[in-house]
């Protein structure tokens, strides 16, 4: 069998292994979603807060209910343990080994996610038709479709953002409180609370430049209507384009870490 | 045949010194003044094929660095390194394939899962066939004793039991060389004997060359013919084991037990006090006088019971340091 299938299936039973606190952290994503609701039913109730965002009181709530799910889904988590890795000399074992360190941590991570996916998925239909069916959301298979396509690109993405990330641990020798501040204002910027572009059209551009909302917000405008068909298309170049770029960055960041690491030791 | 070759290796750490308390560190936010380490001098040593070499020395001697070195995870300051035909920096696959590294205390094994898993990764990573793999695994569980452990998530293992499959797990591609840095490091007792026996036999059977570090004399006295001894980075001894007792001082211990309290001044004609408390003593003796002296106290001290045995390496080793840091 192909060494990275291996790393695959093997991070599929860990994630089963943890399944528990999978769960937890789902059921955790609920009380944000229900406190949102609220507060958009109130914002929305009261004025025409639709002129000033520029979404719908429908798009608005399948964004709430669809970005936490996305955002979920799109997380990274193995940042911590390269930062291990690289500072207790964990990587030293890798390597010794005939296989690729990056390679290896994204087969393990997408493993990792497979079965998440596979739960978030249904949650996240559940969701759809509970909008389709109550609050008005027009949905095509073309839609679905492309928003799965834009899922997995985000996933790859989101990867090699957070692996960028880990290898500063080459240069800095404790990121792990870093991680933390990171992690939060990522998943805002990438409009994992609630989209970034309500701000107004100036700020809208702004983050369209950067790489973060396309990890998270964009998917979900896909599938709650907020994107025409041009949108979505250039939106997916602008998921590739970073993709290369931060994967270029990541291969950059590694051969110049590692030529450090073994130079100062783990 | 030499399979691995050290000529003059050499490694330095660069490292930050930090004033003492916080105005240092804030001193050290603006200027840091660097400081250049040695960790390995100029080391040279050879190891034959099928051979199991001790590499010795205290804390902080640069054994593992060296390990580091043959390995490949570092690279030398300087120096010369070949092992099997392969330069261990370049990282070349098929050097990979050719060697495994067990470190006491690291794990490589996927802490969630059953170890076999951990294997059969190996087996996919090393390209190992199927029918080679199930005997290899079959034949060390039964050497090593965990048949029945192979389903048990690691973490669920105690220290000594996950020892023994981190060593399982690095022979899976069968490597022609193995590196053991303090294998039986916190190992209770018994786990510390089974990993020796099974050391000692696997390497009559496969001819594996190994290289071995470990606090435990027992280990290198049980495993190895040959041992390097490194002390602050240099190479201080490269020899018979044997001979090593010789080199450090011909002496025996001998331990007394009198009938009652012993005193300093009716031991010291016989040899040097090392212990002394209340019946019972320990004395160095030079080895030739020991028959000698062993009589001549049974017949004047009232001694009731003594033991002879030989000063422990370690210490001697320690002896040895000694004498090379008050030369230098």
């Amino acid at each position: 069998m192909n060494p990275y299938r291996c790393v695959f299936q093997m991070g599929i039973e860990k994630s089963l292994e943890y399944r528990a606190n999978f769960f937890l952290s789902l059921a955790s994503a609920v009380f944000p979603i229900i406190i949102q609701t609220f507060l958009w039913n109130y914002l929305y109730g009261n004025a025409d807060a639709g002129a000033v965002t520029g979404y719908s009181y429908q798009q608005i709530i399948v964004y709430t209910l669809l970005a936490s799910m996305v955002s979920k889904l799109v997380g990274a988590g193995f940042e911590t343990q390269i930062n291990e890795d690289i500072k207790l000399g964990g990587l030293n074992k890798y390597l010794v080994k005939p296989v690729g360190y990056c390679r290896y941590q994204f087969f393990s991570f997408l493993g990792e996610k497979l079965p998440q996916l596979a739960i978030l998925l249904l949650v996240a239909a559940g969701l759809v038709a509970f909008s389709v069916a109550f609050l008005g959301l027009e949905l095509s298979a073309v839609r679905i479709l492309a928003f799965l396509a834009a899922l997995v690109l985000a996933l790859v993405l989101n990867f090699f953002i957070f692996y960028c990330v880990a290898l500063l641990s080459f240069w800095l020798t404790d990121v792990n409180l870093m991680f933390g501040t990171i992690s939060v204002v990522l998943v805002v910027v990438s409009g994992g609370i609630f989209p970034m572009d309500i701000f107004g059209e100036k700020l809208a551009a702004f983050i369209g430049l950067l790489p973060f909302s396309y990890t998270t917000q964009f998917p979900v405008n896909i599938i709650n209507g907020k994107l025409s068909w041009m949108q979505v298309g250039s939106g997916v170049l602008c998921q590739v384009f970073w993709i290369v770029l931060f994967g270029a960055l990541g291969f950059g960041m590694w051969k110049k870490g590692l030529k450090r690491f073994a130079a100062v030791g783990g | 045949m030499d399979i691995i070759t050290v000529e003059h290796l050499k490694k330095e750490f660069e490292y930050y010194r930090k004033a003492d308390g916080l105005k240092g560190s804030m001193k050290n936010l603006f200027r840091r003044e660097t400081l250049t380490k040695e960790a390995v001098k100029d080391i040279s040593f050879r190891v034959k094929k099928g051979e199991i070499l001790a590499l010795l020395g205290p804390n902080g001697a640069g054994k593992t660095t060296t390990l580091k070195v043959l390995s490949g995870i570092l690279f030398p300051t300087a120096g010369r390194v070949e092992i099997d035909g392969f330069i261990p920096w370049e990282r070349k696959n098929a050097f990979k394939r050719r060697f495994s590294i067990v470190m006491g205390q690291k794990n490589q094994l996927w802490w969630d899962l059953p170890a076999s898993d951990s294997f059969y990764l190996n087996k996919c990573i090393f390209d190992v066939d199927d029918g080679e793999y199930r005997k290899t695994v079959e034949e060390l569980a039964e050497l090593l004793d965990v048949k029945d452990l192979m389903n048990v998530q690691v973490r669920r293992l105690s220290l000594g039991e996950r020892m023994k499959m981190e060593i399982l797990a690095s022979l899976i591609h069968r490597p022609r060389i193995l590196f053991l840095d303090e294998p039986t490091i916190g190992l209770d007792i018994l786990s510390q004997q089974k990993i020796r026996d099974f050391l000692r036999y696997y390497n009559e059977q496969t001819k594996t060359t190994i290289i071995l570090t470990s606090h435990y004399m027992r280990d290198i006295e049980e495993l190895c013919s040959r041992a390097v001894i490194i002390n602050q980075g240099q190479l201080v001894y490269d020899g018979q084991l044997a001979d090593l007792g010789h080199l450090m001082g011909d002496s025996k211990l001998l331990t007394l037990m009198g009938t009652r309290n012993l005193k300093k001044e009716q031991l010291a004609p016989y040899g040097r006090v090392r212990e002394l408390a209340g019946a019972r003593a320990v004395l160095e003796v030079p080895r030739p006088a020991l028959k000698e002296t062993a009589s001549a106290i049974l017949s004047t001290l009232p001694v009731q019971d003594f033991t002879v045995t030989d000063i422990p390496l370690e210490e001697s080793i320690a002896l040895m340091f000694q004498k090379e840091v008050t030369t230098v």
